[in-house]
């Protein structure tokens, strides 16, 4: 029921929102980030790091310090919040919190299915993985030899298993590229979830389809600007469009038609909410889209903490930790290759 | 350097004489060619260490740019993104070969880049789809141009080290040449010249003093003649002054014989 949620989500809900809400509070504010940004080496960075929340991961690094070990180690940070979360949480909780790490899975899968194709080692596969992806019958993955046994020993125990059905009936798995499999996934991923969502109602549902629009449509708008230029079809492309979001049906069907980012353009700014970021880039230039989905994602995600009773905070600080990461990773690189002119260029400033 | 002007141990004739000289007049053709190859090859080598120096500083802004281009990458595309590159790669397409260029004799190895389209680059065009795309390609292209550049340096450097080489080998035959070989052959034809010159005065003294024996042999031999001719009296005659008596004094009247 919308609107009474108050009265029974903290029954169930309610320690692990309060946690949340105070992980929230340990994310790098702009004071930081400048901090951040003045630095001169990475040990500069390490130690402007060490008065943050992580503090403990970075402490015992030896000093010759690698920006994939800074990456590395706030990933760990944010594992461990997660895991801590996950083992608090109840059902529907945790199925919730379950749903946001498929998407790190898929790409786990993928990037062993690939590996195992050109035959590479297993264990060095399960080291890159990202560490929220990892599922136990993950390293049975590289004994498979085709996507049918794949499927049938391996990932129908997992959670992953309906989305591949839409990929599974053609026979020959191998030879299609890996990209399309890797999107046609996540594009399945994307609609169970925000059919979940819809289950769930309430402000979750509410907030949640805003926000999963939002990445279905920025999905879209990659996939055509990307896919602009190679021989991926205009059908092909159709199919990767998500069911859902503010594009569809007719965004999708203009976008499917178009050949040029002038083009894109013009059918996004039909659409008063990307008006404003196309406005931000200048004619012919796409490089700035990313940062400028991803500014727009920040301010959507920050606006989820502003009501409460409801699961989208969680996968809002999910969303926001990473957005972290990544702009430790742009800092941490600028300082180290002496690029300090360019750093400003892609951090997005949380609050 | 000890022995530094000896001169060969030849037996001096005239033939080896000759023999020398055609060497000599070999050994300083040989010379000058060497120095005129010389001076070629350092003429190239201030040349390549030239564009060495340019390479080097473009390499350096480009591998800048191209790590730049791939944190460009990784921020958007996420940091996986090298992975998922990796292991969707089969064979390089890039590839390099090598050929061998010929400057001024020397045999200098050439580095030069192809694209081997079978190792099918088609497939990773898609890579990053969904975000990042544009900065995949982008850093790709990045790392092309660093690839090329440092292809380049690779070239020069290795030409630089073959020449360096070179020209201190033929530097070497130089010094060599003008400093051992053509003293020492100068030396023996100086040597050659004054034996056979000794020979000849040995010659001409040994000649002188057989002339000389043999004019005394001569004069005393007509001495000796001479006393024989006065001491030995005529056999059949009177001495010479008899004879003479004999005739001029007889030729004088004599009386008449009368009967």
């Amino acid at each position: 029921m919308y609107g009474f949620e108050a009265l029974t989500f903290n029954v169930h809900g309610g320690y692990l929102e309060a946690i949340v809400r105070g992980y929230r509070s340990g994310l790098l504010t702009a004071a930081d980030y400048n901090n951040l940004c003045q630095c001169e080496t990475l040990d500069d960075v390490k130690m402007h790091l060490s008065a943050t929340e992580y503090g403990p991961y970075l402490q015992n690094e030896p000093s010759p310090l690698h920006t994939t070990t800074i990456v590395e180690k706030c990933t760990l940070k944010l594992v461990d919040e997660y895991k801590h979360m996950l083992c608090q949480a109840t059902e529907p909780l945790s199925t919730f919190l379950e749903y946001i790490t498929y998407g790190y899975m898929i790409d786990n899968v993928v990037l062993i299915v690939t590996g195992t194709l050109h035959e590479r080692d297993v264990q060095e596969l399960l080291e890159k993985c990202h560490p929220l992806g990892m599922f136990d019958s993950i390293a049975t993955l590289a004994v498979a030899q085709n996507m049918r046994e794949l499927y049938r020993l391996v990932l129908v125990d997992t959670p992953l298993a309906p989305y591949f059905s839409e990929c599974i009936t053609s026979e020959d798995l191998d030879d299609m590229n890996i990209e399309i499999m890797r999107n046609t996934l996540y594009k399945a991923y994307l609609e169970d979830f925000y059919n979940f969502c819809q289950k769930l109602g309430g402000a979750t549902a509410e907030i949640m389809s805003d926000l999963l629009a939002f990445e279905a449509d920025r999905r879209a708008v990659n996939i055509t600007i990307n896919s602009i230029g190679t021989e991926l079809t205009r059908d092909d492309r159709r199919k990767l469009y998500s069911n859902f979001g503010l594009l569809y049906p007719y965004g999708h069907e203009e976008l499917a038609i178009c050949e040029d980012i002038d083009q894109v353009r013009g059918v996004m700014e039909k659409y008063p909410p990307y008006q404003s970021i196309f406005a931000k880039i200048s004619y012919g230039e796409s490089q700035m889209l990313d940062k400028a989905f991803y500014e727009e994602e920040v301010k959507r995600l920050c606006l989820a903490f502003e009501q409460q009773f409801h699961y989208a905070v969680f996968f809002a600080y999910m969303r926001l930790s990473e957005q972290e990461i990544r702009n430790l990773m742009w800092i941490s690189e600028c300082v180290a290759q002496n690029q300090k002119s360019r750093i400003h260029d892609s951090v997005v400033f949380i609050f | 350097m000890s022995g530094q002007s000896q001169r060969l141990n030849v037996v001096p004739t005239v033939t080896m004489l000759g023999v020398m000289k055609a060497r000599l007049v070999g050994a300083t053709r040989g010379h000058a060619l060497l120095k005129k190859k010389s001076d070629a090859l350092t003429v190239q080598f201030r040349q390549i260490l030239k564009k060495i120096i340019s390479t080097k500083e473009s390499m350096g802004d480009v591998m800048r740019n191209s790590s730049f281009a791939l944190t460009e990458a990784k921020y958007v595309a996420g940091d996986n993104i090298k992975h998922v590159v990796l292991e969707s790669v089969k064979s390089a397409s890039l590839r390099v070969r090598s050929r061998q260029d010929n400057v001024a004799g020397v045999k200098l190895p050439r580095f030069e880049h192809f694209t081997d389209h079978s190792a099918g680059d088609a497939k990773s065009d898609l890579t990053g789809l969904a975000r990042g795309g544009q900065q995949v390609q982008s850093c790709r292209t990045a790392y092309v141009k660093a690839i090329e550049v440092l292809v380049e340096l690779a070239s020069l450097q290795t030409s630089f080290l073959t020449l360096d080489e070179a020209i201190k080998t033929t530097n070497r035959r130089v010094n060599a040449l003008e400093n051992v070989v053509k003293p020492r052959l100068e030396n023996t034809i100086t040597y050659i010249k004054g034996e056979l010159d000794e020979l000849e005065r040995e010659d001409f003294f040994r000649l002188k003093k057989i002339q000389g024996y043999k004019k005394r042999e001569i004069e005393r031999r007509e001495q000796d003649a001479k006393k024989y001719a006065d001491n030995i009296p005529l056999k059949t005659g009177i001495s010479m002054n008899s004879a003479h008596n004999l005739i001029f004094v007889g030729a004088e009247k004599d009386d008449d014989i009368i009967f």
